[in-house]
Formats: C-alpha cells, sequence, structure tokens
C-alpha cells in the first residue's frame, strides 16, 4: 500500500482517476456545488457581500430583489441576500452540532447494544424506543425548552431528537458484522474485543452511518429551522434561515422575505439529501 | 394461534412499558434544566397566583419532597387516570387537552388523508406515465417534499390561495378551506414518505414473474397498476402509515401555528413559554401512547392482512419494508 514509489505528478493523476471512476452523476455533482457555496457563504460571508446585515437603510425598505439586492430587502431596509450569507454559518453548524451528538449518543447506544447483547441491549433497545415513540420534534421542542431558547441549545435538541434514529442503524450494523465469517475468523486468530470493533465493526457500520449523518444533516436543518420559527433559537437580530422566514411570515404583502430564504432553504437540504442517496447507492 | 397471541402480549406490554417511560422521560428532562421552572412560574407575578394557591399546587405535587418522590407521586397519579393540574391556569391537564384534542385529530386525520391520496397518485403516475421524463419527475417529488420545511409549505399556501385568490381568510382559521390547506401543509412531507415506500415496492413487485405474465397478457398499464401491483405493494405501507403518526402529530405543531389554529400544537407552545411541566408530560406521553398504539395496531394487524406472513410474526416483514423504503423514511420517522 505505499505510494513512495510514485511521482507526484501520477500521485495526483490515480487521485484525479480515482475521483473520475466515482462516476459523478451530474445531478450530484450540482449537489456538492450548491454544499461548496454553502460552506464557502459560512466561512467567509464578507467575501460574497459588501452589505451590512444588521444595520438597514430605512428609505429603502421593502425593495423587491433587484442587481443590487439580489433577494430585496426587508422591513428595516436590511439587504435580505446579505442577512442570508450571513445567517449561513449559524444554520449550517447548528445542523453539524446536532448530527454530531446523533452521532456519537446514538452510536455509542448502538453500538454497545450491538455489540454486547445480553441484557445491555434489551435495556437500551427500550431506551431507544421510548425516543422513537416520541414524536421526533415534539421531543426537540421540549428539550430546547428545558434548556433555554438559542440556536445552540436548538441544536442540542435537534441532536437528541435524532439519537434514536443513529442507535438503530448503528445496532443494526453491528448485529450484522459481528455475524459475519471473517469477524468469526478474526476472533479465533486471538483477536480482542477492541481490535475487532476498531478493525471490523466500525468500519464497516461507516458507510451506511455516514450516509444517515447526511441525510440527518439536512433534516437538523429543517428541524432547526422549524424550532427558529417557532421563535426558540436566536433572537433577532440573528439571521438562522428559519427566522428569516418567520419574520417574513408577517409581510406576506413583500413575498420574497419568506421565499428568498427558503428557497436557500430547500436548494441546500434538497442537494445534501441527493448526496445521501448517491452515498447509500454506490454502496 | 398461540404464537400470535404471545407475540400479541409481549407487544402489548412493551407498549405499557414506554408510554409509562415517556412519561417519566419527560419529567427528568424538563426538571433537569438548571433553575426551578415550577417555583418561578408560581412566583412569578404575572400568574397572579395566591399565597394559599401556592401552597396548595405545592402540597399537591409534592414540590417540597425531593425529585424522586414528586416523579414517583406524579407517575401514582398518572397510572389512576389523573394528569394533574395546570401550573399556569390551576386548571385540570385532562380538561385543557380535551377542549383542543378535537381540532387537532382533524387536522392530523385530514393530513393523513391528503398524505394518502398524493403518495397513490405519485406512485400511480411512476408507473403509468408514458413519457420518461415525467416519470422522472414524479420520482423525485418525494425527495423534493422532504426537503421543504412544513411551515414554508404553509406559508405558500396561504400566499397563494389566501392573499392571491382569496380563497379562504387568514383571520378564520378553522373554516373548511383553511382546513384542507392546513392539512394540506401537513400531508405533503408525510407523503413523502408513504410514496418513497411505495414506488420501491412496486418496482420490486412488477419484476415479479406474475406482473411479467400479466403484462404479455396485454393488461394495460392502469389495469396492471390497479389489479396487480397495488395489493401487494401497498400492504407493506400499512407499516409506514403507522410511524407516520409521530410525524403528523409533530408536524402539527408547526402547522397550527402558520395558519394560526389552536389546539394541542399551540397548547405546546404556551405551555413551553410558560415551563407548564404537567401540560408537557401529559401531551408527550399522549403523543407517545398514540404513536405506540397505532403501531402496535398495525403490527398485530399485519399478519392476518398478508397470508405470506401469517406463520410468523410481523416484525420481520416490517422491517424490510421500511429499510427497503430508504433510509429516509425510516429516519425522517
Amino acid at each position: 500500500m505505499s505510494v513512495a514509489g510514485l511521482t507526484t505528478a501520477e500521485a495526483r493523476e490515480s487521485a484525479l482517476d480515482r475521483i473520475r471512476s466515482l462516476r459523478v452523476p451530474p445531478g450530484v455533482a450540482l449537489s456538492f456545488a450548491v454544499i461548496a457555496v454553502v460552506i464557502a457563504w459560512s466561512l467567509a460571508p464578507g467575501l460574497f457581500t459588501g452589505q451590512d446585515p444588521v444595520n438597514g437603510v430605512p428609505a429603502d425598505k421593502f425593495l423587491p430583489p433587484s442587481a443590487a439586492h439580489w433577494f430585496g430587502t426587508d422591513q428595516l431596509g436590511r439587504d435580505l441576500f446579505s442577512r442570508v450569507v450571513h445567517g449561513t454559518a449559524s444554520s449550517v453548524s447548528s445542523a453539524l452540532i446536532a448530527v454530531v451528538i446523533g452521532v456519537i449518543v446514538g452510536g455509542s447506544i448502538g453500538l454497545l447494544a450491538g455489540f454486547l447483547g445480553g441484557w445491555v441491549d434489551t435495556v437500551l433497545a427500550r431506551l431507544v424506543d421510548v425516543l422513537l415513540a416520541i414524536p421526533s420534534f415534539l421531543l426537540a421542542v421540549i428539550v430546547v425548552s428545558s434548556l433555554g431558547f438559542d440556536t445552540t441549545n436548538a441544536a442540542i435538541a435537534t441532536g437528541v431528537s435524532a439519537v434514536a434514529v443513529f442507535a438503530r442503524v448503528m445496532r443494526a450494523e453491528v448485529i450484522k458484522t459481528r455475524r459475519a465469517v471473517f469477524v468469526e475468523a478474526s476472533f479465533l486468530q486471538g483477536g480482542s474485543h477492541l481490535h475487532i470493533l476498531a478493525r471490523h465493526v466500525l468500519p464497516n457500520a461507516s458507510r451506511s452511518l455516514l450516509a444517515l449523518a447526511v441525510l440527518q444533516f439536512g433534516l437538523s436543518i429543517l428541524v432547526i429551522a422549524g424550532l427558529a420559527f417557532l421563535g426558540y433559537g436566536d433572537p433577532p437580530p440573528a439571521s438562522d434561515w428559519g427566522l428569516l422566514i418567520s419574520t417574513g411570515k408577517d409581510y406576506l404583502k413583500w413575498p420574497w422575505l419568506v421565499y428568498a430564504p427558503a428557497l436557500v432553504t430547500i436548494a441546500t437540504v434538497l442537494s445534501v439529501n441527493r448526496i445521501s442517496r448517491w452515498l447509500r447507492k454506490t454502496d | 394461534m398461540n404464537g400470535y397471541l404471545g407475540f400479541a402480549l409481549r407487544r402489548l406490554v412493551q407498549a405499557v412499558v414506554v408510554v409509562l417511560a415517556a412519561y417519566v422521560f419527560t419529567f427528568v428532562v424538563v426538571s433537569v434544566l438548571p433553575g426551578d421552572p415550577v417555583t418561578n412560574v408560581l412566583r412569578n407575578p404575572e400568574n397572579g397566583f395566591s399565597e394559599d394557591e401556592i401552597t396548595r399546587i405545592v402540597a399537591y405535587y409534592g414540590l417540597d419532597q425531593p425529585v424522586h418522590i414528586q416523579l414517583w407521586r406524579s407517575l401514582s397519579n398518572f397510572l389512576t387516570g389523573d394528569l394533574g393540574v395546570s401550573l399556569r391556569s390551576n386548571r385540570p391537564v385532562a380538561d385543557m387537552i380535551g377542549e383542543v384534542l378535537a381540532s387537532t385529530l382533524v387536522l392530523a386525520a385530514a393530513g393523513l388523508a391528503v398524505a394518502i391520496v398524493l403518495a397513490l397518485a405519485i406512485a400511480y403516475g411512476t408507473r403509468v406515465l408514458p413519457a420518461r421524463w415525467g416519470q422522472g419527475v414524479l420520482r423525485s417529488l418525494p425527495s423534493l417534499f422532504l426537503s421543504v420545511p412544513n411551515f414554508v409549505i404553509g406559508l405558500v399556501l396561504i400566499h397563494v390561495f389566501a392573499f392571491q385568490v382569496g380563497l379562504f381568510r387568514v383571520i378564520d382559521p378553522e373554516s373548511v378551506w383553511a382546513t384542507l390547506f392546513a392539512a394540506i401543509a401537513l400531508g405533503i412531507p408525510v407523503s413523502a414518505q408513504i410514496a418513497e415506500v411505495l414506488i420501491t415496492n412496486l418496482d420490486h413487485e412488477s419484476r415479479q414473474e406474475f406482473a411479467a405474465v400479466a403484462r404479455s397478457r396485454g393488461l394495460s398499464r392502469a389495469r396492471l397498476f390497479a389489479a396487480h401491483l397495488l395489493k401487494p405493494s401497498s400492504l407493506p405501507v400499512v407499516t409506514v402509515l403507522a410511524l407516520t403518526v409521530g410525524e403528523l402529530l409533530g408536524g402539527s405543531l408547526i402547522t397550527e401555528t402558520v395558519f394560526g389554529r389552536t389546539g394541542v400544537g399551540s397548547l405546546v407552545q404556551r405551555s413551553v413559554t410558560t415551563q407548564d411541566l404537567p401540560v408537557l408530560q401529559a401531551v408527550v406521553s399522549l403523543a407517545a401512547a398514540v404513536f405506540v398504539v397505532v403501531n402496535l395496531l398495525a403490527d398485530l394487524v399485519y399478519p392476518l392482512l398478508d397470508p405470506r406472513v401469517r406463520a410468523v410474526t410481523g416484525s420481520t416483514r416490517r422491517r424490510r419494508a421500511v429499510d427497503d423504503g430508504s433510509l429516509g423514511a425510516g429516519a425522517a420517522a
């Protein structure tokens, strides 16, 4: 598995070949492009818009979309495009927090249940049953209400509401792998539990877990937007996408205040879902 | 039938345990928070509790007792069917839920009906439409539906049909048209999950030999769909339908806000901002109970509906139906 013999050019070529050999469909490539833009927006919003997202020009309020204001302006004369771009970091990173919580907590529960079996499995399975039985959005609302209303807590609550799904998938994957012949062989060769876990079980589970994590990322954006819509996220002048839509609903006579942030949200989630679907298909 | 009875009993016990656990879970989540919400609510001058009332409520919930005794007390009340008294309005929680339950049930039922009709239409289209691109568009609809925040669907419907067309008025949320559009907003994301599973199953069944035979007999696509493909494909959907109950209840929280309806959702919202623990506990365990009962019924009815799985329990096939359908359906539920 050594690449020491290759020159840099050869190495680069083989990397390109590998990307080409994945045969990315155009729809998926477009989805990656959308995600790239969203990531760029969240890392360096200032590069994409020179306008102030917080202080507006009152005389310019409710301007429809134009060359100067791509998404129009809001009730305080703020450039909506700038507000969307500056709200990206918070919307995206909170979804990321939610997924990380889901993967780590849910993954550990599933791993323990599937790997140890017995009464541990029974207890954890019942716990997951309870979490699954509570409507996930209601669960997120309850948790965020107990943590306090801000965007980070909304992200944590969304993560908690996703724990059960990750636990279920992880458990199924672990049990599937544990029964495989090569795991038995590794065990007979004297492999420890930890070795089998790290070398066989986790790598095998990672593919479906990755697809699920990507899917949950999109879903988390929706759930967090929903919580922000109900007013459980950061208050204005924050400009999370859900909050922007929520503010826009009071000004439906100027519909771009709803449609522009909504379209950005939909395009992002659609792209994420497309990528997740592709990851699952190329298994 | 002995095996079936044992299976039914086991599932019934599990269901009861899950509902009780949901009650305890809500208690733990809400009491874990920093600060003492109960005292905050009771001592809040805005709520206007007299000193007597506070003493009575504190005694009723045993708020002067350690947490585990509080939990034990409210759990034993819950077991006898007593949902407690609201900390905010000092009224029995059961009455408060009873007042708004009908409105939410109507919305949820209408949403489910919309979801089923829409999913069937999409699935039918993917089988019958002659043009390949038309089928492609229909096949991508479910994933589009799953990417739209459901409050956006509601706002778009309000913007178009209330503001532009003038079909209903926003200030009259319980009117038939307003209810219908609320149901559409609630049903669209749910229809995506049903449609995904239905389409996958239809694809699977249409590759079977009986479908090839029917096609060779010259059956039209519409006839093949109605007479041969629909029934085997829609049986596994029963379990998916049961799983969407949670989605309908959770989604009604937002839909009710968007359309300004009063219902369980708006009750939850009010109780969340006022930290009205007894109401939240009751609603969560009620939602869990509905979910568990519906899924229990689906599991119990399934072996009776489908002769292929009558011999075994329904659980294996149920899992297959959901996993095949796609991660999306399972995950979103």
